[in-house]
């Protein structure tokens, strides 16, 4: 079965107005998606910026992390299964990260073409 | 993989109430936005991490440890005093129970301090002690975020300038003191369960919430019958609610409710209060509200609740109180003595229940006409949805008649 990656991308400013009542119920329902027959693995990115390493002039160096300027950031991911990017998409629809205003990228993990 | 723990029901409101109380003790109240925002900062934390690794064995304590670690950090990042920073890190964690009810009790005499202004009191009371959201706030009033958020403004701005502190009172000013808070918690809980409009379940959140708070402050050293009296009123009163409204969401009066439905759990915390209120001679309006409330569960006894209301209006001359009864007088000496003892006040002519109260007593007495036309301008009136169904019904009915 493939599988796809849901990248969760969101501002993290944003939870702030959201209430404590609304927050135990995100948790839940954040929760409950870790435990989908279909999802593989999920985690959690902390929010400091991070690090970006480049080439620069043939030297690697190492800065802050590409979030300082956006709003949104890669916030955490959840690896699941389906037959095809249609169906992927569909179980993704259902994700409270959209309830809650965040975006999801479904990227697709290489595997070896289909044999048919 | 064993069961997921589960999360008790509103802990991260009820725990947001405690944890700003505890924070804004060991900071200040000139720094409660600091102490929300640590509190704020603390859940997200929980959300980014709990879905993933599992909610910790005491969540309670989990929350408090971040709350309070957060809150030195935005004290060192403010570069505070240390010996501040050290007495905030000193006590262990979290707090015992009876000094996070102290942290409290503490709270609610700060936020309904008689400097504040009641809207503003009224909004600060369900943030930072009963942990809603602005947004929360607003539905459950009917008002826009930006509103509520200038009245919370506005009292915080008032706790720096006057330099209102977490001290309790003590005998001098504990009356005014305690009359403000009682005041603010009965308004909390009036638009509760009022239910004009709004939000249904925060509404009844509201009561809940007004209740918790009032038994906090009877519970305490400053308990005064007045306060024993309050929570009676409101536990017997909200022991009413389930029987308020229908399988289908209509309205049923009082007379026609299934009693099977009254809590039994609040009616016997409410005589349990309402005997510890009658410990002294004075005799306050929550007195009175509460006697009615009492009349009210044991069974139908209009005559005392007439008189009561004869007292009621004594101790509080308002038109709402001589609205209420009228229909004491109606249910006693019949809708003509209702209708005339229904209060002259241009500020109820505009009031929903008034216009709902004359229609009621006009057809009652046959004038269906009149008794349409009060339904109708009720019915311009807010009003929440199942009050508008039972009016729509009783005006389909007397124009079938």
């Amino acid at each position: 079965m493939p599988q796809f990656m849901l990248l969760l991308y969101d501002d993290p400013s944003e939870w702030m107005k959201v209430s404590p009542e609304e927050m135990q119920k995100a948790i839940e329902k954040y929760r409950a998606w870790t435990q989908k027959p279909f999802t593989k693995g999920s985690n959690r990115l902390a929010d400091e910026p991070g690090r970006v390493i480049r080439s620069e002039n043939g030297k690697p160096r190492a800065t802050d992390g590409p979030y300082s300027e956006t709003k949104e950031i890669l916030g955490g991911y959840y690896l699941i299964e389906a037959a095809d990017y249609d169906a992927a998409v569909a179980l993704a629809l259902d994700h409270p990260h959209l309830e809650y205003g965040g975006t999801l990228e479904v990227r697709q993990l290489w595997g070896p073409p289909a044999a048919s | 993989m064993s069961e997921p723990a589960v999360l008790i029901e509103h802990l991260f409101r009820r725990q947001a109430g405690k944890m700003v109380a505890h924070l804004t003790r060991l900071l200040g109240p000139a720094r409660l936005d600091l102490a929300e925002e640590a509190v704020q900062d603390t859940m997200v934390r929980a959300l980014q991490g709990w879905p993933f690794q599992g909610i910790p064995p005491n969540p309670e304590a989990w929350l408090f440890r971040v709350a309070h670690n957060a809150a030195i950090d935005a004290i060192r990042r403010r570069r505070e005093t240390a010996e501040f920073v050290e007495a905030a890190a000193a006590p262990d964690l979290p707090d015992p129970d009876d000094q996070l009810r102290d942290d409290e009790l503490r709270m609610v005499f700060l936020c309904c301090h008689p400097e504040i202004p009641r809207d503003a009191a009224v909004a600060l009371s369900l943030k930072t002690v009963g942990g809603f959201s602005v947004r929360e706030i607003a539905r459950a009033f009917l008002a826009d975020d930006a509103a509520i958020a200038q009245r919370l403004v506005r009292a915080k701005r008032l706790i720096r300038e006057r330099g209102i502190t977490l001290e309790l009172p003590s005998a001098p000013d504990l009356e005014a003191r305690l009359d403000a808070v009682l005041d603010v918690l009965y308004f909390i809980f009036n638009e509760g369960y009022a239910a004009h409009e709004g939000d249904a379940l925060i509404r009844h959140d509201l009561c809940g919430e007004a209740l918790r708070l009032a038994r906090l402050v009877a519970a305490s050293s400053l308990n005064h019958p007045r306060v024993d009296a309050l929570v009676a009123l409101m536990a017997l009163q909200a022991a009413r609610t389930p029987a308020r409204v229908d399988a289908l969401g209509n309205l049923v009066l009082l007379d026609d409710q299934d009693r099977a439905l009254w809590d039994q759990r609040l009616i016997a915390m409410g005589f349990h209060h309402f005997d510890r209120s009658m410990t002294g001679d004075a005799v306050s309006a929550y007195h009175v509200e509460a006697a009615i409330a009492a009349t009210h569960v044991r069974g139908p006894d209009w005559p005392v609740v007439l008189e009561l209301y004869d007292d009621l209006l004594k101790l509080k001359p308002s038109p709402v109180v001589a609205l209420n009864r009228a229909v004491a007088v109606a249910k006693v000496h019949g809708a003509e003595a209702g209708l005339a003892a229904l209060p002259e006040s241009a500020k109820l002519a505009n009031y929903y229940l008034y216009l709902a109260v004359r229609g009621h007593l006009l057809a009652e007495l046959g004038r269906s006409d009149e008794a349409i036309d009060a339904f109708r301008a009720a019915l311009e009136r807010p009003c929440s949805e199942p009050e508008r169904r039972f009016l729509e019904r009783k005006c389909a009915a007397l124009r079938s008649r």
